[in-house]
């Protein structure tokens, strides 16, 4: 495989999605390159066109619960996977890894996401939220206030990713019916069969679900 | 997964440009399908395109009082989109049954009609079918409840997984695909291809240096539609069977009619069968159960999947129904 | 630990379950006979440590204390553990379901980067005897290159004869595959005199009833992170048994087990697959001793469906009559079963309801899958289902109401047994009165039908030690080496503790899922509660009379007439005579409390029951099952937490739920090899398919007279029982195996059209 272009002063810029064509115009070796030591590092590609980055470790900005996050990572390393083997945000879990159980939901610009399925390097620019972020110090969001009152869990580890569903759920329907919120609670899978207690704590959090 | 280049162009153009790259090199949409097969080393690809800032992402009105819908549109969004409910209600009712609320949120319209298949050999790497380059199909002697009752001549007997493609086909969509030579519209019908010996890596005519960029649907029309999906999960689950039907009516007469099955066959399967059973009748439930009849009569099951005949002969009664305003239960 | 199977005492089971079968006893079982020995006596409770006749925590509902831990995303499990210069470790596992392995080459993945370690597991020239069968297992510095690495691990195999079924293995020209041979016969159960019982039959049905092969898929999957200090190993481990897992890391590595601790936290789910620490967890720990550095290695979910668990397989082919009057008095069963490459399978049959004259037998049944682990009430779901169908059938040749066909063949009753109270109550509160005889007769393709089943399970529990301690400035930590899964062991340890010590749950603190806290067994068979329970008791109980000690001199009176309640420790029936908590505690100056104690017999109970009814509709021109609703009766003998014991029997019954509609582990009858080994189409009910739930808990004074009991397991047998006989109801077909499949509804309607099922 031809060398392509991964120089990371070039990508940090790929958070805003800002236009290959844009800024390959302005792109200079800034300090940064001299940090990388990983594989893959190659020359700036000669082409117009958009660059070719990776695949070893490139810069990755990310907004995370408001915070800005930077990383070195590969292009294939999922959002999930950056978040919790690199930034220690292990709130979310890993389950099926293929965006099939729910464990791993995230609200990216508003919506849910399985941060499983989603390259990490796609979402820079973006706003990402986990379930680490959503509580405000010791007081918990309403969501999970009510997930804690109605006992909408047990082993914990679908938990984060049902809070997150339910949320993004309230934030959209605020106050959803039943079928609106079965429907809504249909991307996540509890093992420990807490349903009937996630539905009545969704229900319970319905209309006080602060965005 | 196999460690892969990343390329991010913000225009149809680059986009194309970039899918020339060395190795192979396959375009990302939504991500849903092509990580999950990357994971199992399915697919690995050496270069990945992201094509979502490339592509259109609206949902445009055209001057014959069709739609054209990007491919870069996501399923949520066609779910929601008000002209998609009162020109093209299947198509509505389609995209808001795939998948769960966050495949919708990240699932493109491109990515869902070139969404490979969910075939469980062919997602196991174990398995070297004729899709991954192997010279046999697993399911003809294997566990085949969920494989293909019609079109199973061919070499592989997946069922094409597309919730939009059937009602695209029914409705007579145009797709509208950019390459290195220029663009080209193909009929949805046609964009789908029968397994073949020659062909059976693929479920469409895209080439490798292609992109579907655009769903062309064509004015209604004084139509009818109904569309029925068959499910064994109610939460989340792939369809056993599915039937969108589109009438064109004269009165209360069936003046023409497409009737497109899904995840029937390698390909939306259109059945003349039960449109010929529909065309000039009336509009009823009587109607509806010969056409159900009429469309399973070609029926070949595997050895183990003689039980979607029923589900499928269901589906098209409903989905009729459903076009006649009647109650399917 | 008591074999949890032990039936109620006055309820025996015709057939003793396989201690193969026992939580904790993993794929084991070979060649252990009989039952468990028998617990040496155990001290008895004295009066004044009994349970409160006026309890103020327990009985109520009090929140899951580490719930605002797991909503938050603070709760830090084994998967979450994430240490300094950790390593991440991979296992390479045989893709073929036999083989031989010739050749291990790991010298082009020792050249790539990140390369940090490798552990040859299974040696050239050994077997492989299922898909994931583990091979070797390497280190890497991230985890994106562990997974590289592991595929440039070269094993060549040469691939052996397997078998994908029970069929295969049973037929007569099949290969010697297992060197233990294809089959095992059990032991042969009689009682009676079947002859003589089936000329009194009226009626005989014979048929052939089977369930399939779950597996445990939980959310957590299993897996450790390793971390070495010179000779001694600390191991997150995601496991029901904190220091039974201590033990297997001691055995298995050859070090003093004082050197090894284990820590659980939380813990993502386990329902009886995750009592030992398996391949993975030495693998993980030599990598970390060789690597010298942090390992983690966690399952990703292909592993988890594929090695580490599942429930057996069951079928029988049964011949019972009933007699004109209802009374059943023959059974005469032949059952076999699959607990994959080299597991036993027995489950327990008939099930609950008296046979008078029977005669069983069952067979083991070797295959090449990964082998079975005790799953959540084991043997039980399949004795259940086997039976209770074949109750429907019989009641509906007597043309008999099947609940008072059930009522009549019940046996004793006993205060863990009251199965007959429990029908009366829960046909009252479900609406038995308007079920139709099978067969919904309204048009239209949707059929509406109920269901009902029994169930039993022994749990009880022993052998548990606690250590409390209480300081001066009024502090309380109660240690309990247990663990808690989800079921709520670190909430209910903590209110034990209070209830004793007459204090808030905020002024008690609970420390859990550490070796370094006294030994507690392995949370499998529902024994936790009842294990842990009466040692929290005893160890509060001490404590407070430690304190008792230095209080009474103060207040003047004896130590024996102290008691503690609402935050003071006074004179029995007399609160004001007393101090106040932290009053009380100053009197400790500079020694605080350390007291230990242990389980005493009396304060837990052993044996427990219920019945569950369903209602679905069927829609017979799609073979659709939907759920309409569910309403158990379940005993749970002395509830501590309400609240968290109505969230175990809701997550029984969802478990119960997905085994009769939806899981089911599929390979490829030609390779043997999983088809759907992930959570797609491996199906599990989500929030639409889940029915109204309703929960009735005996809870009298007979119930509370028993102690503590476990209630993890038994809500979770009979709902897939009753739903099947729900399915029979609604549209006069029967099936008589799980999973409930459209493919299975249209074809038993089929037969059905064609000549009956009945």
């Amino acid at each position: 495989m031809a060398p392509k272009d991964d120089s990371p002063d070039k990508t940090q810029d790929d958070r805003v999605n800002v236009s290959r064509r844009n800024f390959l115009k302005t792109a200079g070796v800034g300090s940064l390159a001299t940090a990388v030591t990983t594989v893959g590092v190659a020359e700036v590609a000669a082409q117009s066109g958009p660059a070719t980055i990776g695949p070893g470790d490139v810069p990755v900005t990310l907004t995370v619960n408001g915070k800005r996050l930077d990383l070195r990572i590969e292009p294939r390393v999922t959002l999930l996977n950056a978040l919790r083997n690199r930034a220690d945000l292990t709130g979310n879990k890993r389950v099926c890894d293929r965006g099939a159980c729910g464990a791993c939901t995230m609200i990216v610009d508003g919506r849910t996401v399985y941060s499983c399925s989603t390259l990490a390097i796609e979402v820079q620019g973006k706003q990402v939220r986990t379930v680490d972020g959503l509580a405000n110090g010791a007081t918990l969001h309403p969501v999970q206030q009510a997930f804690v009152d109605t006992d909408g869990l047990m082993c914990g580890f679908c938990t984060p990713g049902f809070v997150m569903a339910t949320v993004a759920l309230l934030e959209r329907t605020p106050n959803p019916t039943l079928a609106q919120a079965k429907r809504g609670l249909d991307g996540n899978i509890c093992r420990c069969g807490t349903f009937v207690r996630i539905m009545e704590a969704a229900l319970k959090a319905k209309g006080v679900a602060r965005a | 997964m196999k460690a892969f280049a990343y390329i991010n162009p913000t225009s149809e153009k680059d986009a194309v440009a970039a899918l020339k790259g060395d190795g192979v090199v396959m375009a990302l949409g939504g991500g849903q399908d092509l990580l999950a097969r990357m994971k199992d080393y399915v697919t690995q690809p050496d270069t990945l395109v992201n094509i979502k800032n490339a592509l259109d992402a609206t949902v445009t009105a055209m001057p014959d009082g069709g739609l054209k819908i990007g491919a870069a549109v996501r399923i949520v969004d066609l779910a929601g989109n008000a002209q998609v409910r009162r020109l093209y209600p299947a198509i509505l009712d389609a995209a808001g049954l795939v998948g769960t609320p966050q495949i919708r949120n990240q699932g493109t319209v491109g990515g869902n009609l070139n969404q490979r298949p969910r075939c469980w050999y062919f997602r196991n790497e174990e398995f070297v079918c004729y899709k991954k380059g192997g010279s046999r199909c697993f399911a003809v002697n294997g566990e085949n409840q969920y494989h293909a009752i019609f079109g199973n001549d061919g070499p592989s007997h997946i069922v094409h997984p597309s919730s939009l493609a059937v009602p695209c086909v029914a409705y007579g969509a145009k797709f509208r695909v950019v390459g290195p030579a220029g663009e080209r519209e193909v009929s949805a019908a046609e964009y789908f291809t029968m397994p073949t010996l020659q062909n059976v890596l693929k479920e469409n005519v895209l080439a490798d240096d292609e992109l579907l960029t655009h769903v062309i649907l064509p004015a209604p029309g004084n139509v009818k539609t109904g569309h029925y999906e068959v499910r064994y999960k109610q939460s989340r689950d792939w369809p056993l069977a599915f039937t969108t039907v589109v009438l064109a009516m004269n009165g209360n007469t069936i003046r023409s009619a497409r009737v497109v099955l899904g995840a029937v066959a390698p390909v939306p399967w259109r059945s003349e069968d039960a449109e010929r059973a529909l065309v000039g009748k009336p509009l009823n439930a009587e109607t509806a159960a010969a056409a159900a009849d009429a469309a399973v009569r070609a029926a070949k099951p595997l050895s183990g999947n003689a039980y979607k005949i029923q589900i499928t002969k269901a589906a098209v009664k409903r989905a009729v129904m459903r076009a006649a305003g009647l109650a399917t239960v | 630990m008591l074999n949890p199977q032990n039936p109620p005492p006055a309820a025996p089971s015709p057939a003793a379950p396989s201690p193969a079968a026992a939580p904790g006893g993993a794929p084991a079982g070979q060649g252990r006979g009989g039952g468990p020995p028998a617990p040496p006596p155990a001290a008895r409770v004295a009066d004044k440590y009994k349970w409160p006749a006026r309890p103020t925590l327990i009985t109520t509902s009090v929140k899951r204390l580490d719930a605002p831990d797991k909503v938050s995303g603070r709760a830090k499990y084994t998967y979450d553990i994430n240490r300094p210069g950790m390593l991440y470790g991979k296992i390479i596992r045989s893709p073929l379901a036999h083989a031989r392995i010739v050749s291990i080459d790991t010298s082009e993945a020792e050249k790539a980067p990140g390369f940090k370690g490798v552990i040859i597991h299974k040696t050239p020239g050994t077997e492989v005897l299922f898909q994931g069968d583990e091979v070797v297992g390497i280190a890497a510095d991230t985890e994106e290159r562990s997974y590289d690495i592991a595929r440039l691990v070269r094993v060549r195999y040469e691939q052996l004869p397997h078998f994908a079924n029970v069929e295969q293995a049973m037929a007569p020209d099949a290969p010697k595959v297992f060197a233990m041979g294809n089959t095992r016969e059990g032991n042969r159960e009689e009682a009676g005199d079947l002859d003589a019982g089936f000329k009194l039959a009226a009626h005989v049905v014979e048929q052939t009833y089977s369930t399939h092969v779950i597996t445990h898929c939980c959310l957590e999957t299993h897996g450790t992170v390793c971390e070495w200090d010179g000779d001694k190993l600390t191991a997150w481990v995601s496991t029901q048994g904190v220091h039974a897992s201590a033990q297997q890391y001691a055995d298995g590595l050859k070090i003093p087990q004082a050197n090894v601790r284990v820590i659980t936290q939380y813990m993502g789910g386990g329902f009886g697959s995750k009592t030992n620490v398996g391949a993975e967890g030495l693998i993980c720990a030599r990598l970390a001793q060789q690597a010298k550095a942090p390992v983690k290695l966690m399952l990703d979910r292909k592993e988890e469906q594929l090695a580490v668990g599942n429930r057996p397989s069951a079928v029988a082919h049964i011949r019972a009559g009933v007699a004109a009057d209802g009374r059943l008095v023959a059974f005469d069963g032949q059952s076999w079963g699959t607990g994959g490459a080299g597991a036993t399978s027995n489950f327990p049959l008939p099930y609950i309801y008296n046979f008078p004259n029977r005669r069983r037998t069952h067979k083991d049944v070797y295959i090449n899958a990964g082998l079975q682990r005790a799953m959540r009430a084991p043997g039980h779901p399949q004795g259940c289902f086997l039976t209770e169908i074949l109750m429907d059938e019989l009641a509906d040749r007597l043309r008999m109401d099947p609940l008072a066909f059930r009522i009549k063949n019940l046996p004793e009753k006993a205060a863990n047994a009251m199965w007959e109270e429990y029908f009366t109550i829960g046909a009252k509160a479900f609406g038995w009165d308007k079920r139709h005889a099978t067969g919904d007769a309204q048009s239209g393709p949707i059929k509406t039908g109920m269901g009902c089943a029994a169930h039993r399970w022994g749990g009880g529990g022993r052998g548990s030690r606690a250590h409390c301690d209480i300081m001066a400035d009024g502090s309380v930590v109660m240690k309990c080496g247990t663990q808690d899964l989800g079921t709520g062991t670190r909430t209910i340890v903590t209110m034990g503790t209070a209830e004793t010590l007459g204090l808030p749950m905020s002024a008690v603190k609970a420390e859990i899922g550490d070796t370094i806290y006294p030994f507690s067994g392995a949370s499998g068979g529902s024994t936790t509660a009842a294990g842990v329970m009466p040692a929290i008791r005893m160890t509060a109980g001490k404590a407070l009379d430690a304190l008792a000690l230095k209080v009474g001199p103060a207040l003047g009176v004896d130590p024996q007439t102290l008691t503690a309640s609402n935050g003071r420790v006074h004179v029995i029936g007399n609160p004001s005579k007393g101090l106040a908590w932290k009053d009380a505690c100053k009197l400790l100056g500079t020694e605080p409390i350390s007291v230990d104690g242990e389980w005493v017999d009396g304060l837990s109970g052993n044996g427990t029951s219920g019945v569950q009814f369903t209602e679905c509709d069927v829609d017979i021109e799609t073979g659709i099952v939907r759920l309409r609703r569910i309403l158990t009766v379940q005993d749970c003998g002395l509830i501590v937490d309400k609240l968290l014991a109505e969230s175990q029997v809701y997550g029984g019954i969802v478990g119960s739920l997905n085994f009769a509609m939806f899981e089911d582990r599929i390979l490829d009858r030609n390779t043997a090899q999983m088809v759907n080994p992930n959570m797609e189409w491996y199906l599990m009910a989500g929030m639409s398919d889940i029915p109204k739930i309703d929960i009735i808990l005996m809870d009298g004074p007979e119930q509370r007279a028993r102690g503590v009991i476990g209630i993890g397991e038994p809500p979770t047998v009979s709902t897939s029982a009753a739903i099947a006989n729900a399915v029979r109801n609604a549209t006069g077909a029967t099936i008589r195996s799980v999973p409930l499949h459209p493919h299975k509804i249209l074809q038993a309607i089929e037969q059905e059209k064609a000549g009956g099922t009945l």
